[in-house]
């Protein structure tokens, strides 16, 4: 755990990938006990996702899988088999918080619907993730990254600089998978405060389509007053609110207040087409910004990154630094805040990761546990846990049921 | 609101723009009392700033109706000490303050923490700066496109092989909400068992990074910088975005197994050039993905975006409609969820907005944003008790301004 705050939080993750691994992940970094559900033999879809170290496969290796589930207990279990319900059972029995991501309909097979499981524990908070929600006639359509990105509006707004002829894109990696994990996270917190103080559980239903929907404040509100329909082509009323090409690298710049594009005028040297009618407000620039981009790319390809970025912020203008992995994991200021943690990992070396966006006041920060192998915990929660014997452990491991 | 989750909770909003209200919003949704304290002395940029033709409506308008929904607003100038001495008033019956000022704001004007909690001892405190309340570049000033590209995120965004573009949302801020979330419920958790306060402070840059670690541990692990790809996927393929019938419509397709292939082709009506030895596996597939993308484009061109999706889904591969905001809003599955609800605002009239990402039985709708210092008379009167002589006072010294 990173802090100690939800020390007597007991969850148990049946999660695969990322959003329902990711939300139980900000539980086990404030210490609660999570409990993560892997199929047995083959685990956690993302133990066979990049990036592995050295590019080198293995399920214990994937930098995914081992930044998601770090402080979890891992254990094994089958509850296609009647002995691996059972246990399923007596888990969620004296569990607070539940926490999934698998479809209705595999849930339903399963017989774990919060239905069912009200039955073994009425006060539970069951949060479940699924790409389209629990309801609706999407809700047994199958999404990933890719599709929610598009489906929730985003990838036809991006990118800014695009035209009607460049498809429509989604973001980098996988932002809103993780966005969705986060935003269940949230929820997840707050029905466990009411559960708490009121003994009153209840299921959660995050969309991912509706965790991406979140993004779109600009072009609903646009349409709500409007009509407008905001595609890739019209968004560049104002300018400049652009990504422009330094000596080394990339930076952004963009201003919502007059006074900055003055203050970085005078940054830039105060060249003489600064002054021109052409360039005299945010829309006559947006409307000129082609001869515009041009005149201040010429300044910025002959200064880099760090200077600019530094030179604007030293006087109060919000340019920022394209940073890449490497450079972010340099950054001074993530660096004073200790941002990144390295990870003590008896199955691997010592790598370093993102740590937590968080810092509280009145708790000491923790370092935090790597991420279970597959079936680390089984002995410690059938045996010490739930009280089954080593010899029944192994009879279990044999009949396929952990 | 009877049951809901946070009711009985006070929250003080110090907030603007987007990441502080949209939290607010949340907060409001799930039974929380928001108390927005806002000042004509600088006005929350989402009333001044607008992305559409103003219809009249002013500083009531626009964007701020959407992230501000359900909340309460009061005018406090915190300029003048006597609206300080106000603000403490406020603070000593409510639970926590949320702020998304930049971090010398609060202690400027005699806020910090510190000073809080002697007013209420166990009063939490979260604030959302965009680097933290600490470190060498506490102070420094930026919109969420600032935070995404100082998170790492954007250096990866953009098309295949092409520069990095800005996207057409800010993403860095409803994260850095639901962050504050997590955060503030954490602390109150805490309060319940130790009966102990707390500032929490909340690094919206550090949020975005932990949203991208496929992105960091590519150099942790490998040394290499993630290039922009688009659409693409590492392993998937086809895994795009088609155009299809009509003006700017798009369908986005990915197809994983074999199995899913094998169902795409079939949906396709088994074209010849889909048994081409070159696609017969993932591997081979992901390797030609160019010449797939483009005899793929040629057969979604002539159909609509959403048979295309249907169909697919219905056969099991996953797809989906690029939606734009019209589609999305009146999109079937959207509507039968009640995601996008009709608000009529006292002055702007017809308003759309977006509820909270997920449902329960326990989650309410709100009533719109407020105007400008709209609940003035609940929050100074009801809440502390000021008479309508004095408040008109405060009024006319511009400390209710």
């Amino acid at each position: 755990m990173f802090y100690k705050v939800l020390d007597d939080v007991k969850v148990v993750e049946y999660g695969n990938f990322i959003s329902a691994p990711f939300c139980a992940k900000i539980l086990a970094d404030l210490g609660a006990e999570v409990i993560k559900i892997e199929a047995p033999n083959c685990g956690d879809i993302t133990r066979r996702q990049e990036p592995f170290l050295n590019d080198s496969p293995g399920i214990e290796s994937s930098g995914l899988f081992q930044y998601l589930n770090m402080n979890k207990f891992g254990i094994t279990l089958n509850p296609e088999t009647a002995t691996g319900k059972k246990i399923f059972g007596e888990l969620l029995k004296n569990a607070d918080i539940f926490v999934e991501n698998n479809s209705p309909k595999r849930m339903k097979e399963l017989t774990l619907t919060y239905k069912d499981i009200k039955k073994i524990n009425s006060r539970i908070v069951m949060t479940s993730i699924t790409p389209f929600g629990q309801t609706g006639p999407y809700r047994d359509y199958k999404g990933c990254e890719l599709i929610i990105a598009h489906m929730g509006g985003v990838g036809y707004v991006s990118t800014r600089e695009g035209n009607k002829n460049k498809e429509p894109i989604k973001y980098p990696a996988h932002l809103f998978n993780f966005q969705a994990g986060l935003s269940a996270a949230a929820a997840t917190m707050i029905a466990y405060y009411h559960q708490n103080m009121t003994g009153i559980g209840e299921q959660l239903d995050v969309s991912e389509q509706e965790s991406v929907i979140q993004n779109m404040n600009s072009a609903v509100a646009r349409y709500s007053y409007g009509k407008q329909i905001i595609a890739r082509t019209d968004i560049l009323d104002i300018a400049p609110a652009h990504i422009l090409p330094c000596k080394d690298g990339y930076i952004y710049v963009g201003f919502v207040e007059e006074s900055e594009w003055r203050r970085f005028v005078e940054v830039m040297g105060h060249p003489d087409w600064a002054d021109s009618e052409l360039f005299k407000d945010a829309w006559t620039r947006g409307r000129y910004w082609d001869a515009l981009k041009h005149l201040m790319s010429e300044w910025t390809m002959e200064h880099s990154v760090e200077e600019i970025y530094r030179r604007s912020q030293e006087k109060g203008i919000p340019l920022g630094a394209i940073r890449t992995a490497d450079q972010v994991l340099k950054d001074k200021q993530m660096a004073a805040r200790e941002f990144f943690v390295d990870v003590e990992n008896p199955q691997n070396t010592n790598l370093t990761y993102p740590g937590v966006p968080y810092r509280f006041s009145e708790i000491q920060r923790e370092s935090p546990l790597a991420a279970p192998f597959l079936g680390q915990h089984n002995e410690e929660i059938y045996c010490d846990r739930l009280g089954y014997t080593k010899s029944d452990l192994s009879k279990l491991e044999e009949a396929g049921v952990v | 609101m009877r049951n809901s989750p946070l009711s009985g909770l006070r929250v003080v909003a110090l907030t603007w723009v987007w990441a502080g209200p949209w939290m607010g919003a949340i907060l409001a949704d799930m039974g929380a009392e928001v108390i927005k304290v806002e000042t004509n002395q600088r006005l929350d940029a989402q009333r001044t700033v607008k992305v559409c033709k103003d219809v009249g409506a002013g500083i009531n308008h626009d964007q701020f109706n959407i992230t501000n929904r359900g909340v309460k607003s009061c005018t406090l100038n915190l300029k003048q000490p006597e609206g300080i001495e106000i603000f403490k008033k406020l603070v000593k019956i409510s639970d926590a303050i949320i702020s998304n000022f930049a971090p010398r704001v609060m202690p400027n004007l005699g806020l910090e923490y510190d000073e809080l909690k002697k007013i209420n001892p166990d009063i939490i405190l979260v604030t959302l700066p965009a680097f933290g309340s600490n470190g060498p570049d506490k102070d420094y000033v930026s919109y969420a496109s600032t935070i995404e590209a100082v998170g790492g995120l954007s250096a990866s965004f953009g098309y295949h092989g092409e520069n990095p573009v800005l996207s057409g949302t800010y993403p860095a801020d409803p994260i850095g909400s639901m962050y504050g979330i997590v955060g503030l419920m954490a602390a109150l958790n805490y309060r319940t068992k130790t009966g102990q306060g707390q500032h929490v402070d909340i690094a919206q840059s550090e949020g975005v990074s932990t949203l991208i670690p496929e992105i960091i541990m590519e150099y942790v692990m490998n040394g290499r910088i993630r290039p922009r790809m688009g659409n693409r996927d590492e392993i998937m393929a086809p895994h795009g975005c088609y155009p299809c019938k009509g003006d700017d419509k798009w369908v986005a397709i990915a197809v994983g197994t074999n199995q899913e292939w094998d169902a795409t082709r079939m949906i396709m009506g088994n074209p010849e050039w889909s048994k081409d030895e070159k696609f017969s596996d993932q591997f081979r597939r992901w390797q030609n993905q160019e010449e797939l993308d483009r005899l793929i484009a040629n057969w979604t061109k002539d159909l609509t975006a959403y048979d295309v999706m249907n169909k697919l889904q219905k056969a099991g591969v996953a797809a989906g409609v690029s939606l734009n905001v019209e589609e999305l809003i009146n999109d079937p599955h959207c509507k039968k969820r009640k995601v996008f609800v009709e608000q009529n605002h006292p002055v702007a009239g017809k308003t759309i907005v977006y509820r909270s990402p997920w449902t329960s039985a326990l989650t309410a709708t709100n009533p719109p944003a407020p105007c400008l210092g709209e609940h003035n008379h609940y929050v100074f009167k009801t809440l502390l008790g000021f008479t309508d002589s004095e408040i008109a006072k405060l009024i006319d010294k511009k400390v209710i301004y």
